[in-house]
């Protein structure tokens, strides 16, 4: 679903990103762990096509995306849910929905979609009419899900979707998102959490200070004595 | 004491002006808020749709409407082609006050060197005359253009509010980045918003030319209040520089009746300073 080569993503002189290579498999949950400012979202960011890339390859659904705009990845079926959740602050909760499934294919099913994310979560049926910038934290997130969701995304992109968020919110956003996994959607998360992110993905790879340090499954990761140390915290 | 007659005659034409305010002020409004271009060219543009009706109009004898279906779309093209220019050039929201002022500048010459700086007048039988209400007179032209006024304003209004371009130009206002992610098209987006200043612009212009009398230096006689009325409406709002217009038109013409006409020019920027300073987060 998701091949990246070699990848590299630099501002002006410093690489935030070098030489990283990712694979993920159609349907897989894969997640991206790392410590705050290891590069996770300039990743996310790339592949999302919202940074140029230097070098390297991204490579999804077995076309070429290194050079896509933002528009043309949309085409592709690759939806972001993005860090800090960026939401069209001034517009109700169903108009950011909207904007969700604005390409023409998934405009098609738009009362479906509706319905099933109104479904997943009531609240936001509730508060269609509400401007999206006045809502709750944990509801900003859950607008920001749907709104991806509303793309019918082939790969969803999930960048640090615990940020800022109650742990009590924390954990209803992972259950979703691992709902969603169970929906067929090849899922890469991104997230600073790695105990949470780690319990719902198949795969893991660790990112610090802009490269690739470990990869595996989970139970791999948690065996690896220096890895369990620097990121679960959890000791020797 | 003036008379009931005299007040609802001049409110009357004060609902006239501010209508006027807002068809010239629709096209100004989008385009400030929506392409980060205080575009005063636009005034440039309704004088140049002027002075084609007078000449199509007066000279060649076509009929108003079959001048509207000829200047609307040239005038959306030119919008487009404007904001091309804007683009390529990368004229930020501060420098576009200077460059479209300079294209108003080049655009008056223009206009002069064609037509003179002589007023003109188009001499025609099109929406001459009046009706009368009571004791009020109902000029047909006038009536006309502030009819189209409302409907330009309503129109853009629900466009914006319900179509999906209209949600797409929004969110792109909102996170131009996602709102690629999901598949608008910004930039084609843009040149929307600048062809439908420039089609805004054309209608004025007719108008402009089968109610005024025209001379070039006419670019800059509406550029004050209707600067005022896309601020105080809000910007990028087509209902409230209606709104603002109908404000301004109606206290400029009430303060002629009760005052003096004099002290007409002074009401938009006194009214503009004051709602600024008692309500600031209005623009």
């Amino acid at each position: 679903m998701l091949r990246i080569e070699n990848l590299h993503v630099g501002y002006g002189e410093a690489a935030a990103i070098s030489d990283v290579s990712i694979t993920l498999g159609k349907g897989e949950l894969v997640c991206i762990i790392g410590p705050n400012s290891a590069g996770k979202t300039t990743l996310v960011n790339a592949i999302a096509r919202l940074l140029p890339v230097r070098a390297g390859k991204i490579i999804i659904d077995g076309q070429e995306a290194t050079r896509l705009t933002p528009q043309q990845l949309c085409d592709l079926g690759v939806a972001i849910i993005p860090e800090g959740r960026r939401l069209f602050t001034s517009m109700s909760v169903e108009e950011n929905l909207d904007i969700g499934c604005y390409h023409a294919k998934a405009r098609a099913n738009r009362m479906q979609s509706l319905a099933r994310i109104y479904d997943m979560f009531p609240v936001l049926s509730e508060r269609r009419r509400q401007i999206a910038g006045t809502l709750s934290g944990g509801q900003q997130q859950m607008v920001a899900i749907a709104r991806a969701l509303m793309a019918q995304p082939k790969l969803l992109l999930i960048d640090e979707p615990s940020l800022g968020l109650a742990p009590v919110i924390i954990k209803q956003v992972f259950e979703t998102i691992s709902a969603i996994h169970t929906q067929g959607v090849s899922i890469l998360l991104i997230e600073q959490n790695a105990t949470k992110a780690l319990a719902i993905s198949q795969r893991a790879y660790v990112l610090d200070c802009g490269a690739m340090i470990a990869e595996g499954t989970p139970a791999e990761l948690r065996d690896r004595s220096e890895i369990n140390a620097a990121y679960f915290g959890h000791g020797h | 004491m003036i008379s009931a007659t005299l007040l609802g005659q001049s409110l009357l034409s004060g609902i006239f002006s501010g209508c006027f305010y807002a068809m010239l002020g629709l096209g100004m409004t989008l385009s400030w808020r929506y392409l980060k271009v205080i575009n005063l060219a636009h005034f440039a543009f309704v004088l140049i749709a002027a002075y084609l009706t007078y000449q199509l109009v007066g000279k060649s004898g076509l009929h108003p409407l079959v001048v509207a279906v000829l200047l609307i779309p040239l005038f959306f093209a030119l919008g487009i082609a404007q904001q091309a220019l804007i683009d390529y050039y990368k004229v930020n929201e501060f420098a576009s006050v200077i460059v479209t002022f300079g294209m108003a500048i080049i655009t008056e010459a223009a206009l002069q060197w064609f037509w003179s700086a002589d007023y003109l007048k188009l001499e025609s039988h099109y929406l001459r005359g009046s009706t009368q209400i009571g004791t009020l007179f109902l000029p047909i032209g006038e009536a006309v253009m502030a009819l189209i006024a409302v409907v330009m304003c309503a129109a853009v209004w629900a466009a914006l509010r319900y179509t999906w371009l209209g949600k797409a130009l929004r969110a792109g206002l909102d996170n131009p980045q996602i709102a690629a992610s999901f598949g608008v098209p910004n930039r084609q987006l843009s040149y929307l918003v600048a062809g439908v200043s420039g089609a805004t612009a054309a209608i004025g212009g007719i108008f402009v030319a089968l109610l005024f009398t025209l001379a070039p230096s006419q670019i800059f006689a509406w550029l004050g209040v209707v600067f005022a009325a896309a601020l105080l409406g809000g910007l990028g709002s087509p209902i409230g520089v209606l709104a603002a217009g109908l404000l301004l038109g109606v206290s400029e013409a009430l303060t002629m009746a009760v005052i003096a006409p004099a002290w007409a020019p002074v009401v938009p920027f006194t009214l503009l300073m004051v709602i600024l300073l008692i309500w600031p987060e209005r623009v």
